[in-house]
């Protein structure tokens, strides 16, 4: 998978590597600035309140 | 011969496609960690600050006097010197929304909390252990004696804490009561209520920390603090 992004990357080594570069920190900015923070509230780690099952202040606070 | 090495060198492909799949997966979730532990509380702090700064100036500007209190902005900022961590703005509510901003939310349900100046009632408050600032982490620091100051435009009120529940259900709706049975307390008072998430990184149970009013402090001109955070 990663060979064939890397073949069909235009330039030498050098452009290719940095290519590669800017692709990965672009997938990185996308993940922390969209897909973490949507992932976040549905996975368990970080409910901090008492609650009664009831979700609390609109948010998704519960896995039953 | 050919044939099986076209094959082969299918096979090898698709199991190679697979290893990369699942390095890949597993580096997402490494910086999901990254994310969750050291992203959120950057973020969270940055904000909290803002909203401090801005809570502290509508009290610099603002008429005093009663009716001039804003809660929408936040209410007031705690100090526990155990946790370490500074003052903690908060604000109404504990909705994923609010404690994402870096601050402590007081309850609006299933119990609501009472506020500092009733005279009687629990000022139960909420706030994360882990990421989005982590306000409450060092909670365990927290012991038996040690002081939990409230800060408002106008008044300190110092709080003792007398009991700690190290774990309970995430369920015990009981420990935000106005009268908070398993703090040992039987009779109403004025007391004040931390919980988060405990053990850290999980959100498995629950960690409470009870504290009781000692006495109230009228803020003076250069808003010097009580003895308890000098």
């Amino acid at each position: 998978m990663y060979v064939w992004i890397w073949r069909h990357l235009p330039g030498n080594a050098w452009v290719k590597a940095l290519v590669s570069l800017l692709l990965v920190l672009g997938t990185v900015y996308v993940l922390f600035q969209y897909v973490f923070p949507w992932a976040e509230p549905l996975l368990p780690f970080n409910d901090v309140t008492v609650d009664n099952g009831m979700p609390a202040g609109g948010a998704m606070t519960e896995w039953r | 011969m050919a044939r099986t090495d076209r094959v082969r060198g299918r096979i090898a492909a698709t199991v190679s496609v697979i290893g990369e799949l699942l390095i890949t997966a597993g580096v997402i979730m490494a910086l999901f960690v990254v994310y969750s532990l050291w992203w959120t509380n950057v973020l969270a702090d940055r904000e909290a600050k803002k909203q401090g700064n801005q809570v502290r100036d509508h009290w610099a500007n603002a008429p005093s006097g009663p009716g001039a209190l804003d809660t929408k902005d936040g209410i007031g900022f705690l100090h526990v010197p155990a946790m370490k961590n500074g003052e903690v703005l908060v604000k109404p509510g504990t909705g994923g929304k609010v404690l994402n901003e870096g601050v402590a939310g007081f309850y609006r349900e299933p119990v609501k909390a009472a506020m500092p100046w009733d005279k009687r009632g629990n000022f139960t408050l909420a706030a994360h252990r882990d990421g989005h600032g982590a306000k409450f982490h060092n909670i365990d620091k927290i012991s038996t004696g040690d002081p939990v100051v409230f800060e408002t435009r106008d008044v300190w009120y110092v709080y003792k804490v007398f009991a700690e529940l190290k774990e309970t259900s995430r369920f015990n709706t009981d420990v935000i009561n106005p009268v908070p049975k398993e703090s040992g307390r039987t009779a109403p008072g004025r007391f004040l209520t931390l919980t988060t998430c405990t053990p850290v990184y999980t959100s498995d149970y629950r960690y409470i920390v009870w504290a009781e009013l000692q006495r109230t402090e009228k803020v003076d001109a250069k808003r010097t603090p009580p003895k308890e955070l000098r």
